[in-house]
């Protein structure tokens, strides 16, 4: 029957045999399924894995695209990541000095005794070491500044700083039995130094031993970035700022630390954490570092020692203004905006500058405006205007559209402040300023009249952070 | 007209072979007739006529020499064949073979005045009157005629020979003939009116410089400026702008000696401060005319309306090398020919 070996033989080959076994003789051959004609098994099996690289391969000398992280070709980056928070440390690190920039053996410092005198007008004074700590701890030097450009920090005493002088000498006088409380604005162009007066008046206030408290970036308290909680029996509803306030408490007490501590606590304040008798106003705020829900009493408890009779005058500043002056970032219960000033630390600042409350001892409170980073505020910006109005005594005061929207409380508090209008250096500043760069060998020109006048017109007019730039910086 | 006058010597020729009767044909512009009967035929077309074009009255009326009539010539008998089995006719100028005449016989006329006025003196070019000849797309029109580049400017050299005749020894007859290539209007028919100072002191100067137009008035002060009512480092973030700004004051010396206040409208950044440059260097000419050469050195009294011009080497300065000056053509900042601009105060 060969027609049934030639049918076995054809099955055999259908599973795929070797010809080997299907010439084997048949008693080797195993016993065959039932279906042994089916084709079904070798097409359910799995189907062969696919060849990798079945593209024809790269012409001999031709180079291919080789992305395959960690493959010969590609350059490991060995380099170390930054850790968090490095990268923004670095952008907020402040540099007040430059070694490779000369010493300038002229600059004199300013001392407690002449702080205020008229005859450093138009000069640049260095700024003692103490106080350059001292600001360093309130957060007055920005990162921006060019103090990293030279020796040591020094500013340009210019009238403007001349007519902060003199509002101090005026707040620390006595006058009758209650001291004065000054209260200013400042505004004026972008890099015009706002910024930098509002540094001077601190230093000024540090060296005059006074108290200072500056609140460094009113866009840090108000964008929501710390925690808040409600104050309890507020009314109407405020809310602290725990974290924000030790942290403030702490700047205050590594700023005034030698006159915090030579005044010890008289009232007796209620607090959440014990208080050892006689303890002085350091230990105070101590306690409000240490523990933050306590900061907010702490510090209504330093502000009340603050303004008992017999002690020093208060400088409080803020840089920012216009942040402050609509509604904050923060939510209440009900998911409403909160306004700024229902933030304490807020309503504390502004409160003041309204003149709602005034400082016994005397003292400034001074905000400077930013003309780079600030929210649109109708209200601050009309009032700036009319406070320029009745400064220069003009006949038309300009009066606010009815028709328009205006938070009425920014426009309450700014109701009859008065401002300081920082324009430009006048020709014998920027001449003062331009051969101070040059004697600290950042600049490299011969420094006469025409130099000095190009550069202030370019700059401008005067302003002094373009005339840092076009002399300074700008050198190639 | 120098095409006529060789038509006649060629008909004057032909005549001393016999009395001819003087057929003149009117070319008429073959272009002209073309088009009208286009536009009669095509109702649709949305293409304008161009007759007018063609048949304006700069072309000049064109007359071709009559055929010369060699039966005629001899008086007839047949005399004429036998004469041209002795004589040759050769024309005076290549042209008689060619479609159009008026370029060569304008050529060959301009040539023989030359030769005949070139013993006279002359004066170096840079010293010749300033002429501004026709263009050759301008000779063409005139002519109707497709003229070569390199023919005409054959032409234009014997031109430029002969503008550089001494002007007092000049003949008439050259003057009439170069009339001919000259454009209607010269170098400088037209003067501006000089700028004047205002009862405020004020003088007014316009630039432009690519699609920005400014206005600046200049008034004597300690080198203030305003521009739009911004101050310098206010309008112009850039320090590059702001020196671009005042750069005619700058090259000048005379910063601290004038306020600026400028009005300037369109256009970029970059463009409204060069337009200001020039605006302000015009001001600054009313009030000081003898800074021309200064500021012509300092490269800000040349209107640039163009954006783009050939890259070329940048010039960079020692002492203030981040500066880059304008170039000897324009108020750009690409210096052309590779020189360096050194500014000198005229005082």
């Amino acid at each position: 029957m060969p027609s049934s070996v030639c049918l076995r033989v054809f099955s055999q080959l259908s599973r795929d045999r070797t010809a080997l076994a299907a010439a084997a003789p048949r008693g080797l051959l195993p016993a065959l399924p039932a279906s042994c004609f089916s084709t079904s098994a070798p097409r359910c099996a799995n189907p062969a894995p696919k060849k990798k690289n079945m593209t024809a391969a790269p012409k001999r000398g031709a180079r291919t695209l080789n992305v395959k992280k960690g493959g010969k070709g590609v350059a490991q980056d060995t380099s170390k990541r930054a850790a968090p928070g490095e990268r923004k440390a670095m952008r907020k690190r402040i540099v007040l000095s430059n070694n490779n920039a000369l010493e300038v053996r002229s600059l004199q410092d300013l001392d407690k005794p002449s702080a205020l005198s008229e005859r450093h007008e138009g000069q640049v004074r260095g700024i003692p070491e103490d106080v350059v700590d001292s600001l360093r701890a309130v957060e007055a030097f920005k990162p921006a500044q060019g103090w990293s450009l030279f020796r040591r920090p020094a500013t340009l005493m210019r009238k403007q700083t001349m007519q902060l002088a003199q509002l101090l000498k005026d707040a620390e006088t006595t006058d009758g039995e209650q001291r004065k409380t000054i209260r200013r604005v400042l505004v004026g162009e972008r890099m015009s130094g706002k910024t930098t007066l509002l540094l001077q008046a601190l230093a000024m206030a540090f060296l005059r031993d006074w108290v200072v408290i500056n609140l460094p970036e009113a866009q840090d308290i108000v964008n929501a970035h710390t925690e808040y909680a409600l104050l309890p029996d507020s009314h109407p509803v405020q809310y602290t700022q725990n974290t924000y306030t030790g942290n403030l408490l702490s700047q205050i007490l590594k700023a005034n630390e030698r006159i915090l501590d030579t005044m010890s606590v008289t009232t007796n304040p209620t607090l959440p954490l014990p208080l050892l008798p006689n303890a002085t106003l350091k230990q105070l705020v101590q306690l409000g570092v240490s523990d933050t829900e306590a900061s907010w009493p702490v510090f209504v408890a330093l502000w009340q020692e603050l303004t008992q009779p017999g002690r020093p005058p208060i400088m409080l500043a803020m840089d920012g203004l216009a942040h402050i002056m609509q509604d904050s970032e923060y939510l209440s219960a009900e998911a409403a905006p909160v306004h700024a000033h229902d933030l304490t630390l807020v309503r504390h600042f502004v409160d003041h500058l309204a003149g709602r409350k005034s400082l016994p001892n005397g003292g400034m409170v001074l905000a400077a405006t930013s003309k780079s980073n600030a929210p649109a505020s109708p209200a601050l910006d009309f009032s700036v205007q009319v406070a320029e109005a009745r400064q220069s005594r003009l006949e038309n005061i300009p009066s606010w559209n009815r028709y328009k929207r205006v938070d009425e409380r920014a426009m309450d508090v700014l109701k009859d402040v008065d401002v300081i209008k920082v324009g430009g250096l006048s020709k014998e500043e920027a001449r003062a300023i331009i051969e101070y760069y040059a004697e600290s060998g950042m600049l490299r020109a011969k420094v006469d009249e025409g130099f000095v006048t190009e550069k202030w017109s370019l700059a401008g007019m005067g302003n002094v952070g373009e005339l840092e730039r076009v002399t300074v910086r700008l050198r190639i | 007209m120098a095409h006529r006058e060789f038509s006649r010597g060629v008909r004057r020729a032909v005549d001393s072979l016999g009395n001819l009767p003087r057929s003149q044909c009117e070319r008429t512009i073959r272009i002209a007739r073309r088009s009208f009967h286009g536009s009669a035929s095509r109702c649709v077309s949305t293409t304008t006529v161009r007759s007018a074009e063609f048949t304006s009255d700069t072309q000049e009326k064109f007359t071709a020499a009559p055929p010369i009539d060699f039966g005629k010539a001899s008086g007839g008998k047949g005399g004429g064949k036998r004469l041209l089995q002795t004589l040759r006719v050769v024309p005076a100028s290549p042209s008689y073979f060619s479609a159009k005449p008026t370029f060569t016989d304008d050529y060959i006329s301009l040539t023989a005045l030359l030769r005949r006025v070139a013993t006279l003196p002359i004066i170096p070019t840079s010293e010749a009157p300033k002429v501004a000849w026709k263009t050759i797309d301008q000779y063409r029109i005139m002519t109707n005629e497709p003229v070569k580049t390199q023919r005409f400017h054959k032409m234009l050299h014997v031109l430029r020979r002969l503008n550089c005749i001494h002007p007092t020894l000049m003949p008439p007859e050259v003057m009439q003939a170069m009339q001919r290539y000259k454009k209607d209007v010269q170098p400088g028919d037209i003067k501006p009116a000089p700028g004047v100072i205002d009862e405020w002191g004020r003088a007014k100067g316009v630039g432009r410089r690519k699609t920005s137009s400014a206005v600046a008035w200049l008034v004597e002060g300690e080198g203030e400026a305003l521009i739009n009512g911004k101050s310098l480092a206010q309008f112009f973030g850039r320090l590059h702008d702001r020196e671009s700004a005042v750069w005619a004051l700058k090259a000048t010396h005379r910063l601290d000696k004038y306020n600026v206040f400028g009005l300037v409208t369109g256009g970029g950044v970059t463009g409204q401060a060069e337009a200001l440059t020039l605006a302000v260097a015009k001001a600054l000419l009313v009030h000081e005319p003898a800074l021309k050469p200064a500021l012509r050195r300092g490269e800000s009294v040349t209107a640039n309306l163009l954006p783009f011009h050939p890259p070329s080497r940048l010039v960079s300065f020692p002492s203030e090398p981040h500066v880059r000056r304008p170039c000897f053509i324009c108020s750009c900042r690409l210096t052309r020919g590779g020189g360096r601009i050194v500014v000198t105060s005229p005082a």
